[in-house]
């Protein structure tokens, strides 16, 4: 399977979906949810099949100026890496 | 503290097409007439979202049996749950298919009996297995989820790559392969369904390879064979700790086999208040937390993961719905799990001649 390329367009997988009381947002998917705060929120919350992986970065360096650009990058990629193992993500 | 309940079982109706010699329904099933209304269906959904349910799972028998489904669906989903439709497929066109999900449908679960059409149609004693597969079809022209589930047993384990493979041909995102449980109708079939031990170990490094090929593509999920395990299931994640059941009629059930427990008496939504139930029902508190327990289960060190096991099948195998799991092997009545795997034929090359199956009969 290809990895997170700059021209991914991340997306939430089939049948997952944004739920929960807006205090505690949780994505929801078969079987289960997640809660996401912070930064996966963001993340996740940019991801919204239009944007790409690198506007995506470019959207998170800007809101989070203070952090390492490429630490920002690599901890992206391997999040929504995971989400996608789990099928809550596709690109 | 009393936890939110996360999921509700909402069985819809009791009337079936199919007639699965392993039908997981209550020995009693619910008549038409006796259905609860869209209405108070509608209202239950607010009341469970407002309690803190994330999940409906619209169940049966047959949820599309029931003409107001859309109704249904629309309904919890406006409510803010995530509406999962656990079917068999017949009953829906592609255009009744594409209704359900503008109603916002987000997860359909369609069951398979088999592989092969003869075999399958065989267990389910009809012809449903082509439309099963018409049906996958379609789903994959929506973009929601999609979880093939595979019932698993004596008469099909041996070719379960084979099953495996017809599976991932229909391109689900998730893929349950489920043993048998036997309560209910499963336990009227148990001889012609109990999988060999050889059967079970060998379905479980089937499992696990195919998992690992289909990572990050299909993801595989199991219900275990418990006669065969050491340790109990945790039976609905703990008895009245995550999920309620509602019924056909309304009543509201900590399982969906709970009625078999004949010290218990359910409360119907009709009268009362999801949450009121949950709190105070005597049904939900008799085998909740850990005061109920027996010894061993009382001092076990498993017992916050799989809480004692399944009170129904404790009932039905030991007359006791207060007792371990007979499946545990620490059970004090263990040994009827051993004599009933002492009846099964080690040969699983021998398959039950149509005269021993008992068909589902459905209600009117």
């Amino acid at each position: 399977m290809a990895g997170l390329l700059d021209s991914s367009k991340p997306r939430l997988a089939p049948g997952c979906r944004w739920g929960g009381a807006e205090a505690a947002r949780v994505v929801l998917f078969p079987e289960g949810a997640i809660r996401v705060q912070g930064t996966g929120q963001r993340i996740l919350e940019l991801c919204d099949g239009d944007r790409t992986f690198s506007e995506l970065i470019a959207q998170l360096q800007q809101e989070y100026s203070e952090a390492d650009a490429i630490v920002i990058r690599a901890d992206a990629c391997r999040f929504l890496e995971q989400l996608r193992e789990k099928r809550i993500v596709d690109f | 503290m009393l936890s939110n309940p996360l999921a509700l079982i909402a069985e819809i109706t009791h009337r079936c097409p199919l007639h699965c010699v392993y039908c997981s329904n209550p020995i009693e099933l619910a008549s038409a007439k006796a259905e609860l209304p869209k209405d108070d269906w509608l209202r239950v959904f607010f009341e469970a979202a407002k309690l803190g349910v994330l999940h409906v799972h619209l169940t049966g028998g047959e949820p599309l049996a029931r003409t107001d489904l859309h109704d249904l669906i629309a309904g919890a989903h406006h409510a803010g749950l995530y509406t999962n439709l656990i079917t068999s497929g017949i009953g829906i066109s592609r255009e009744r298919l594409k209704e359900l999900v503008d109603a916002g449908l987000d997860h359909i679960q369609l069951s398979f009996q088999d592989s092969g059409a003869a075999q399958a149609n065989w267990i389910a004693g009809t012809k449903s297995h082509a439309r099963k597969i018409e049906l996958a079809g379609w789903i994959k022209e929506h973009r929601i989820a999609f979880t093939a589930n595979l019932v698993v047993h004596r008469q099909n384990l041996d070719h379960l790559e084979e099953m495996i493979s017809f599976l991932e041909g229909l391109r689900p995102d998730r893929i349950e392969i489920a043993h048998t449980q036997y309560y209910g109708w499963a336990l009227k079939n148990r001889a012609a369904l109990m999988p060999a031990r050889a059967q079970v170990d060998n379905a479980v490094k089937i499992v696990a390879s195919a998992a690992e090929r289909l990572k990050g593509k299909i993801r595989i999920d199991t219900v275990v064979a418990d006669y065969y395990a050491r340790y109990p299931k945790p039976c609905m994640g703990g008895w009245g700790r995550q999920l309620i059941l509602i019924d056909p009629a309304g009543r509201a059930l900590p399982c969906h086999a709970a009625g078999v427990i004949p010290e218990l008496t359910f409360d119907n939504v009709r009268e009362r208040s999801l949450e009121w139930i949950w709190r105070e029902s005597g049904a939900f508190q008799k085998f909740r937390g850990e005061s109920w327990m027996p010894e061993p289960c009382r001092s076990c060190e498993r017992r916050s993961e799989d809480f004692g096991g399944c009170r129904c099948q404790a009932l039905l195998l030991t007359g006791d719905a207060s007792a371990t799991d007979p499946a545990c092997s620490l059970a004090p009545s263990h040994l009827v799990i051993e004599l009933a795997l002492l009846e099964v034929p080690i040969d699983t090359a021998s398959v039950a001649p149509k005269g021993e199956w008992i068909y589902r009969v459905s209600p009117k």
